[in-house]
């Protein structure tokens, strides 16, 4: 080994923290193939687009044993019941340690398309800006305030429905 | 050892580490795994204050203010931490999983030898011995999930072929990785 080889630069997973190559192991598997489209792209030809279909079955069997035995599906079908209220609620949650990504969830209640929500804020905030769920944006890093100034002044949501969510924990 | 780690519970208390105490543990560190020597001062740079996070069960962990590097039990050897071993992938002998035993060593399992004959497992030609500390790599895949202690030597498991053959110290996504300083 030569100087110059060391430390190799590894890039972690901005959804699960791992290495890519496990995402498929994680609890949020889908999630964690979105990001990686847009994150990284060399990867997700590598680790997705390579793949046979069978394979892909088996990753995502593999992910979806794993999310039945932590019994969430009651709690979506409670969510579901729910009214819907308008409200877009910011707020951050840590990834690897002291890595903070910023959610923003909520958008669709105020009829925005959340594929350009989630383009304008890449480019405002000039970092990695994924759809990460029916109604969720992940922004990497934590820009809670800005966001929630963006939202308003940009998108021209009412301040009053734009909540500040804290630590999210997901 | 992480399996059941929570940082608020198990971290006891934070301690700065003396400049001579600091050096014998570079010496160690150095003694232990001869191939980091070159990359020492990268790894620990002279300059920076090193910190010992002292944890329940006698586990006491080496950082930097923002990087946990090394960690250690009782009197047993330093491990480095999965992501100083994702940037220093030679320091530590390989050993290789099949692709079945990744999900079991992911939830903590110790390494069974089955698990390390079957084709798509491999260990390497020379004998690693007993408590040799080793880098565990699967069947696939680049990085190392799992940082491990040969619990027997890897003839043994050849030949024996039966019970835990390496003990998982530190696997991807345990208490150890998903620690907050
Ligand atoms: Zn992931």
């Amino acid at each position: 080994m030569t100087s110059s080889n060391f430390p190799l630069k590894v890039d972690y997973c901005g959804v699960c923290s791992l290495p890519p190559e496990y995402c498929e192991h994680g609890p949020l598997f889908d999630k964690c193939k979105e990001w990686m489209e847009e994150n990284l792209p060399d990867e997700y030809a590598r680790l997705i687009l390579n793949k046979t279909q069978e394979e892909l079955e088996a990753m995502s069997l593999n992910n979806s044993k794993k999310k039945q035995t932590r019994g969430g599906k009651a709690m979506k079908n409670i969510t579901k019941k729910q009214e819907v209220q308008k409200q877009v609620v910011v707020g951050r949650s840590m990834r690897a340690r002291k890595k903070y990504v910023t959610l923003v969830r909520g958008l669709k209640t105020c009829d925005m398309n959340l594929k350009k929500c989630s383009k304008a804020f890449g480019q405002k905030f000039a970092c990695g800006s994924s759809v990460t769920g029916d109604d969720e944006i992940t922004v990497q890093g934590d820009v809670v305030d800005d966001m929630m100034d963006f939202i308003v002044e940009e998108l021209g949501i009412d301040d009053d429905l734009v909540v500040d969510g804290g630590d999210i924990k997901d | 050892m992480f399996k059941k780690f929570e940082a608020k519970e198990s971290i006891v208390g934070t301690n700065q580490i003396k400049n001579s105490v600091q050096r014998s543990i570079r010496t160690k560190l150095i003694d232990t795994y001869p191939n980091i020597e070159e990359y020492i001062n990268d790894i620990l740079p002279k300059k920076v204050n090193l910190k010992v996070v002292k944890c329940q069960d006698h586990i006491e962990l080496i950082s930097t203010d923002d990087e946990i590097l090394f960690f250690k039990k009782r009197d047993g050897p330093f491990y480095p931490t999965l992501r100083l071993l994702h940037m220093y992938p030679n320091m530590l002998p390989k050993v290789q999983v099949d692709k079945g035993a990744i999900k079991f060593v992911l939830s903590g399992a110790h390494i069974m030898c089955p698990g390390l004959t079957s084709p798509g497992a491999d260990l390497p030609e020379e004998c690693l011995p007993t408590d040799t500390p080793v880098s565990v790599h699967a069947e696939g895949k680049i990085n190392a999930l799992a940082i491990g202690h040969m619990k027997m030597s890897s003839d043994d498991i050849k030949s024996i072929n039966k019970g835990v053959g390496i003990d998982n110290v530190h696997y991807l996504n345990d208490g150890l990785w998903r620690i907050d300083l």
